[in-house]
């Protein structure tokens, strides 16, 4: 009782406070007059109107003016929809239910708008990632003793300090057969590593006391193949077994499944055969007189004393001097402007490969996709001296010790230009800057994957974002799609009865015996015969959707519909002369509303969970396009449910949540709108 | 009561026709020509000499007669359903339509599709049967327990269980308790129907439980998803049932609780639930499609998907008539099965 008291005097208190303010602001007279121009709701602005009331009396109750009353004052006269709106209120798990929903439906319709998405963007390079931050995470040790080389070509990076000491961050278990790849194997010490190199999956080092070392997978012969005549495996060079002279090192590189190692100014290249395309003619033709090596994803070139670089593609090659419109220089042919330079170092992004030339020029040659033969704007009188590149980007270094970055800027690692640095160096997605003495002055670039990436490199968090946000909107517009063909149907048959109630009950009937999951796919893989795009086939799966999911909710109109029409506001009603459809669609339909609304709410769950299903079943919205239940269809194979548990857990989570919030939310409803129901389903 | 179920029956056939029409005209929005390919075999498989004096306008209307791809798209629709009759090139005339058995042929396996689908058909029926008693078994007992003891800390606890596994679409089910049945725990196979290396040499006993022991997971996740919603209608549909007068008075005459609750409230929970237990059975049918796929067995439902994926098309049309059939057939038990229950129903209609 104390409780109904307070209540009630809150009640009152709130009336006092709301009642002047309104009645110094709209006269009750005014408020009348306002609203006789709206009663013509033959426009768009009264359909509005009449539906803004709706919302309105479902959740603020019914017009004010009631309450000017004197005698109503104490007893307030409280709508229904008002009372179960504070039911609802005071439901503490329907609540939080909510809490959830609208942060989970601001998640999925902002974050789009914070992370963006490329849908035609994958990496072999980053597939696969297991939730990680520490991608750039260089030891401090290593920053602070000097640096003398930084690389890495995939999901992990290897530094060797000025003290010979070899540190590995990142994911350092990039795949299932690879094994740990910071657990260093006996002969490297700390104190005696030489050069290093990471590759995709393996590790490869010179020590000082003159061995050769790999480890990581090896099942391709990355480092050494154990099997001369293996047919996917280019051998390693006998040599590479005995002790080797440590000042006749001349470069190590590791890349995508391949090993390049300079001794004596003679290359070595072994590894997957399929690896490179032009394997062969690397260790044949331009082994001889090597200085430095660069590899890309499919191929790689070299550089010999004399200036020359061997094994390239004569493609376009750009410059980094300005035509008289702002743009790289671009020469047709490659070769024709290399024959006529002397180049003193190179470089090699997943694609593109760069060269600078005696006189302080760069180049980029290859295949640009991500913009990495944008080459930067260097300022009159300085000359580039070295280049360093990553997967998608590339760094490089001017006489005037500056840094200047360009290529793909996903995270940063090509965002600065003309910072000062004495060697950059490029890992996979991350820029290296360090100063004369070698100490590390800057790290750019990507940290990690918050929810892991798939098995094409793709961050799995931001799909998740995309992927929400589709899947939400197909389940919200079937939904609107089968409410109104369910209003209508309902309404209609309800109301008018006789033949036309039969006629689209069998109809009901009829739409509700197809099977909905085998016909959705069927229709689903005709859609594949017509010559329709992606957006359009996304529009139809919605059409589809919600042409085949009305019918309960028709079904329970008519029902309620048939119960109103009784009643004696709708005698008043047709007494008043109002014309029947008005009746059925505004004198009726208002008072089906909470079934409706309670429909809408638990449908829109089914239709976010059939679309999944779909998609999951690869019937459903295509790849590249993420959706939560797309994502999932990844973990059809059992080895990504064995390996890979951050590909399905995080958009199953998601799913599981948004799908479960909407129940609760829907069961809460049905609960305080309709009094007689108990909750079945 | 027959002249109840005789209407049902007939409209039940109206019905099928209309979806079967429907059924025939998207599928025909599929491009295909069995006519046009098949004269195109002949003609490759013909020698070169015989080339020059193959008649293709004859030898495609011969085929055409033979796949009865001539005629209206009306015409071809009641020779596949079976009531028009082919009208071969010889003259000669027949039905062989659906109605007279034949469903088509399936250019995966080249062979006739009832005898590539009657081994799959075993599988789903058994475990979709299975789930079923299972998952009564469960919920039945479960929902009158939650509906007599409505509003304790009990019921709310199985309430919240339930929205959560009704909520959760199956393949997450199943994904989940593979990774932890299978994959962490190893007690049972990740996928398949039934083992790949030495099934043969088994006798029938072993090879029956080499079956169940691939199915055991399956058949766990199917009766898991059901238990949600099963669970919440059993428990409205006996609240319900419970707030009836008839129960008050048999409550006043002094009956036991146990008598008021089974032989009074739950017969009246009847009627819902066994609606219930039909439409979830013929759910089960495309619902057991999701868990065929995820554990890879060999059901109707994967069989399903993979003639989708596989373009063999005739078995996919014969399957969704399949589909259509269970769920026609489905509707009709409901009804007649009201029909007995509920004299109301009968004498209304």
């Amino acid at each position: 009782m104390a409780k109904k008291d307070n209540q009630q005097i809150e009640e009152k208190e709130n009336l006092a406070q709301e009642a002047p303010v309104n009645a110094e602001q709209k006269p009750a007279e005014e408020v009348k007059e306002e609203k006789k121009p709206n009663k013509v709701a033959s426009t768009i602005g009264g359909i509005f109107y009449t539906l803004w009331r709706w919302i309105k009396r479902m959740f603020l109750g019914a017009s004010k003016e009631i309450a000017f009353n004197d005698d109503l004052k104490v007893t307030r006269l409280e709508s229904p929809s008002r009372i179960a709106a504070q039911k609802f209120f005071r439901k503490k798990v329907a609540v939080s239910a909510l809490v959830v929903f609208v942060l989970l439906f601001g998640f999925v319709f902002i974050g789009p708008l914070i992370f963006p998405i490329d849908y035609s963007y994958s990496d072999p390079a980053q597939s696969n990632l297991a939730p990680t931050m520490s991608l750039r995470a260089v030891p401090a040790e290593l920053g602070n003793t000097g640096v003398r080389d930084i690389n890495g070509t995939a999901s992990f990076s290897a530094g060797v300090s000025k003290e010979n000491k070899l540190y590995v961050w990142g994911t350092t278990k990039p795949t299932i057969t690879s094994g740990d790849i910071s657990v260093f194997p006996e002969s490297i010490k700390n104190d005696n590593v030489a050069l290093a190199a990471a590759g995709k999956d393996h590790m490869v080092a010179f020590t000082t006391d003159g061995y050769f070392v790999g480890w990581g997978d090896n099942s391709l012969g990355q480092y050494g193949s154990d099997d001369p005549e293996s047919i996917s495996a280019y051998p390693i060079d006998p040599i590479f077994k005995t002790k080797l002279d440590p000042s006749r090192y001349g470069g190590l590189y590791a890349c995508n499944q391949i090993t390049g190692a300079i001794y004596d100014s003679k290359l070595y290249v072994w590894g997957n055969k399929n690896a490179l395309t032009n394997i062969n003619d690397l260790n044949k033709n331009y082994s001889a007189n090597a200085k430095k090596a660069a590899f890309g994803y499919y191929r790689g070139i070299v550089l010999d004393n004399n200036g020359v670089i061997h094994g390239y593609d004569n493609q376009e090659l750009y410059v980094n001097t300005r035509d008289s419109e702002g743009n790289c220089k671009v020469y047709p042919s490659a070769s024709a402007f290399l024959k006529t330079k002397k180049i003193v170092d190179i470089a090699a992004s997943d694609n593109v490969f760069y060269a600078v030339t005696s006189d302080g020029l760069i180049c980029a040659f290859g295949t640009s996709n991500y913009g990495e033969n944008e080459l930067p704007l260097i300022p009159d009188g300085e000359k580039v001296i070295s280049v360093s590149a990553g997967g998608k980007h590339a760094v490089c270094i001017t006489d005037a010790h500056k840094a200047y970055s360009w290529g793909y800027n996903s995270d940063g690692q090509a965002s600065f230009k003309g910072i000062s640095g004495y060697s950059a160096f490029g890992g996979a997605r991350q820029t290296y800057v360090a100063d004369e003495n070698g100490k590390l002055t800057g790290a750019y670039g990507l940290k990690g994957y918050v929810m892991g990436t798939d098995g094409l490199g793709r961050d799995i968090f931001t799909r998740i974002v995309h992927g929400g946000r589709m899947t939400m909107t197909i389940g919200a517009v079937s939904v609107i799609i089968s409410t109104i063909i369910a209003i209508i149907v309902g309404a209609i048959s309800g109301y008018f009865g006789g033949w036309v109630d039969m006629l689209l009950m069998r109809v009901t009937e009829i739409v509700g015996a197809i099977p909905f999951l085998p016909f959705a796919m069927l229709l689903s893989h005709v859609l594949t015969y017509t010559p329709v795009d992606e957006t359009t086939r996304i529009f139809i799966i919605m059409v589809i959707l919600g042409i085949l999911s009305w019918t309960g909710l028709a079904h329970m109109i008519r029902g309620q519909v048939l119960a109103e029409r009784e009643k004696d506001f709708v005698l008043a009603a047709k007494a008043m002369g109002v014309k029947e459809g008005r009746i059925a669609f505004k004198h009726i339909l208002p008072n089906v509303v909470s079934v409706i609304f309670v429909s809408v709410t638990l449908d829109f769950a089914g239709c976010m969970l059939t679309e999944s299903s779909l998609s999951y079943l690869g019937f459903g919205v295509q790849q590249p396009r993420a959706t939560w239940g797309n994502m999932l269809n990844a973990a059809r194979s059992d080895i990504v449910v064995r390996n890979y548990w951050w590909q399905w857990v995080f958009p199953a989570i998601f799913l599981a949540i948004a799908t479960i919030c909407i129940n609760i939310i829907g069961d809460a409803l049905r609960d305080v709108l309709d009094p007689k129901g108990s909750g079945e389903r | 009561m027959a002249k109840y179920i005789i209407k049902r029956i007939l409209y039940i056939l109206l019905v099928f026709l209309i979806l079967s029409l429907l059924l025939f005209l998207i599928y025909n929005m599929i491009p295909r020509d069995q006519a046009y390919a098949a004269t195109s075999t002949e003609l490759k498989n013909l020698p070169s000499s015989q080339r020059a004096t193959f008649d293709w306008g004859d030898r495609y209307y011969y085929w055409q007669c033979y796949y009865g791809e001539n005629g209206s798209i009306f015409e071809r629709y009641l020779r596949w359903i079976g009531l028009y009759p082919y009208t071969y090139y010889d003259g000669s005339v027949a039905f062989n339509g659906m109605l007279e058995g034949n469903f088509g042929k399936s250019i995966v396996y080249n062979k006739p599709v009832v005898e590539v689908i009657s081994a799959p058909m075993g599988n789903t029926i058994f475990i979709n049967v299975f789930a079923t008693i299972i998952g009564l078994g469960i919920t039945i007992p479960l929902g009158i327990f939650c509906a007599v003891k409505k509003g304790t800390r009990r019921d709310i606890g199985v309430q919240v269980f339930t929205i959560i596994g009704y909520s959760l679409p199956v393949f997450i089910i199943g994904i989940v308790f593979m990774f932890l049945f299978s994959v962490v725990l190893g007690w049972f196979p990740v996928s398949g129907s039934h083992s790949t290396f030495g099934y043969d040499e088994m006798n029938a006993w072993q090879q029956f439980w080499d079956r169940m022991y691939y199915m055991a997971l399956p058949l766990i996740v199917m009766t898991f998803c059901s238990l949600g919603g099963m669970t919440r209608y059993v428990r409205a549909a006996m609240i319900d049932a419970l707030s009836l007068d008839c129960i008050k008075t048999a409550r006043a005459k002094g009956l036991k609780e146990r008598t008021v609750i089974y032989s009074h409230a739950f017969r009246n929970a009847l009627i819902p639930i066994i609606t219930l237990v039909i439409g979830w059975f013929l759910g089960v049918f495309s619902g057991s499609m999701m868990i065929e796929n995820i554990f890879s067995l060999n059901g109707i439902g994967l069989f399903y998907y993979n003639a989708l994926n596989s373009n063999d098309n005739e078995v996919v049309l014969a399957l969704q008539m399949f589909y259509i059939f269970i769920s026609l057939a489905g509707n009709l038990i409901i009804d007649i099965a009201y029909g007995f229950i509920d004299p109301r129903i009968r004498v209304n209609k």
